[in-house]
């Protein structure tokens, strides 16, 4: 998909969008990252039709996206919401749950529940106008749940809310990931995609400059073993071939290559009985890919 | 199509809602009151020998005697001059925010992303304004209906034919006011536009003498072109002035003339927002 934008003479473009093409199966936690002005928001709203792509199309379990019909498995939560504050928060759910061709009777029920399960069965009555931005959040996302919808988007989820209420949000999520609703969330908050998305997709000027499965991308390119004492000798004949070494508050790290030489350098140095700190696979942190990636 | 009515019915019932937080509803409510209370409380009419009759206003004689019937007549024609003019222009201004209001970002997305088409959402917002509307004409024609009749005993059912064509003059008028909001998003400009359409109605209508006065051909046919083209404000007016005083008129072309100027207009607006990036 693509969108360009163009100034009213069409001088001047603006490639929002640049050509971008992701699958996001079913079922599967979709963190889509990038920095300001990668072209997220732009393509979270041509998958919703509120931007027209210049060119492309984007299919919603089989169904094109420009049809309203295909908007109805979809629970979404924008960033920046500006809900009407002449709501309560039960009068606002009802209303988007109209929308979505929720029944009287079935309304009734799921809304009382939703406001529950988001924190805020206290705040039903209460006009939005006087609701926080971390309950206005929840209340977006009771919002985006309220026609059980098979997927979600969510803009930036976590936007103003404390800690307290990201882990309450986060709980909502997986209790419906484990449901099988698919989930794409787009966010600034890379601890928070890599603690919750299975698959990432990194944009960058509008293009997707990564993607792949989460575990795939920040797994293990080596191991870590840190010592807490070694004889020099010793210490010099693992950094014959470990990667690096490094010291540090009297531990000593070794980087190895593969899951073999660090296993032998395991079984040296407990034949002389030195004392292992730990041992694990060496990870990247999403920031770190987020960052090279971006930086490139 | 059941889906398709409940969400009809949620978005005619968000425009009340926003029209009520906005003391939108009430503003006109209690001005339509203010003049029920004028003619209940403040206009006493006085009948003599069930033919005649005194009226006062504010305990002075204003009319020693007259007849009753023009009487009744003068007053359904006068209220049908105020909704015509400061009732329309009230109205229009009142309304012309409530289309802006729904284009708000952070708003209009969450809209669009609902199963509703764009045209769906645009229709249910229009049809929501007019009922709106609606509501305070019926309420102020029927309430001064009602007390006019009993109190001088006349029940005539023409003026009730004023319900009628304010509110499809002011259907006609708010799909300029949709248009206007779909493309600029400016309540304040949308009401200007209705005012000039108001006036240049009431200057366009003068045609016969116009084709008269103007010299060259062309400028005649920009008038006959502007005049069958734009809403006839003050003919729908005066077709309702005539119908109250039991007046013959001059047919419907007024009547089919403004609907079409509002069925191209409204299409035009529906189709704009169909395209729009938000």
């Amino acid at each position: 998909m693509a969108k360009v934008y163009r100034s009213m003479w069409k001088r001047r473009e603006v490639r929002a969008v640049d050509g971008i093409s992701l699958k996001v199966p079913r079922g599967t936690t979709f963190g889509l990252l990038g920095p300001n002005g990668a072209g997220k928001t732009t393509f979270v709203k041509m998958l919703l039709s509120a931007v027209h792509p210049t060119r492309g199309s984007a299919l919603i379990f089989g169904r094109d996206a420009r049809h309203p019909e295909a908007r109805r498995p979809i629970g979404y939560l924008p960033e920046n919401h500006r809900f009407p504050t002449y709501f309560t928060g039960a009068g606002m759910l009802d209303f988007y749950a109209s929308l979505s061709g929720v029944e009287s009777p079935q309304r009734r029920k799921l809304i009382p529940e939703l406001l529950e399960l988001v924190g805020l069965e206290q705040w039903g009555s209460v006009r939005i106008g006087k609701y926080s931005k971390g309950m206005l959040q929840r209340l977006g996302l009771a919002q985006a749940l309220i026609h059980s919808p098979s997927m979600l988007i969510l803009d930036e989820p976590t936007d103003g809310v404390d800690p307290v209420g990201r882990r309450q949000i986060r709980d909502v999520l997986t209790r419906f990931e484990e449901q099988g609703v698919t989930i794409f969330i787009n966010s600034h908050l890379l601890v928070e995609v890599e603690l919750f998305c299975r698959e990432v997709a990194i944009l960058d000027k509008g293009k997707v400059a990564l993607s792949g499965k989460m575990h795939d991308l920040t797994a293990g390119k080596g191991y870590r073993l840190t010592v807490a004492e070694a004889p020099e000798v010793l210490v010099e004949q693992l950094r014959a071939t470990a990667t690096s070494m490094a010291s540090r508050n009297g531990f000593v790290d070794f980087q190895f290559a593969t899951r073999q030489s660090a296993n032998e350098a395991v079984d040296l140095l407990r034949a002389e009985h030195c004392e292992i700190e730990s041992l694990a696979p060496t990870t990247s942190t999403l920031e770190e890919i987020f960052v090279r990636t971006v930086a490139k | 199509m059941k889906n398709s009515m409940t969400a009809s019915i949620a978005l005619i019932r968000d425009t009340f809602r926003e029209a009520f937080a906005r003391k939108i509803f009430w503003g006109l409510f209690g001005l339509s009151t203010l003049m029920i209370l004028f003619f209940l409380f403040l206009l006493r009419i006085d009948l003599v020998e069930g033919g005649l009759a005194a009226v006062k206003m504010f305990g002075q004689t204003m009319s020693p005697a007259t007849d009753v019937d023009r009487l009744v007549r003068g007053v359904y024609g006068g209220i049908a001059t105020f909704l015509y003019t400061w009732g329309m222009f009230l109205a229009v201004f009142a309304s012309a925010g409530l289309i802006p209001s729904v284009l708000e970002p952070g708003r209009i997305e969450l809209l669009l992303s609902k199963p509703v088409s764009r045209t769906h959402i645009l229709l249910g917002r229009y049809v929501g304004n007019v009922l709106v509307v609606s509501c305070n004409i019926i309420y102020l024609v029927l309430g001064v209906w009602i007390i006019l009749g009993l109190k001088t005993g006349i029940w005539s059912p023409m003026f009730l034919i004023s319900i009628a064509t304010t509110i499809f003059a002011f259907a006609v008028l708010l799909s300029v006011v949709i248009l206007i909001g779909v493309l600029f998003e400016s309540a304040a400009l949308a009401t200007m536009v209705v005012a000039a359409l108001m006036i240049m109605s009431l200057v366009l209508a003068q045609i016969s003498v116009m084709l008269r006065l103007l010299s060259s051909e062309w400028s005649r046919q920009i008038w006959r072109t502007l005049y069958y083209t734009l809403p006839k404000m003050y003919d729908l007016g005066k077709m309702t002035l005539d119908a109250i005083r039991s007046r013959t008129f001059d047919g419907f072309m007024p009547i089919w003339t403004s609907a079409l100027f509002a069925v191209v207009v409204l299409g035009c607006s529906l189709v704009i927002f169909a395209r729009r990036d938000f």
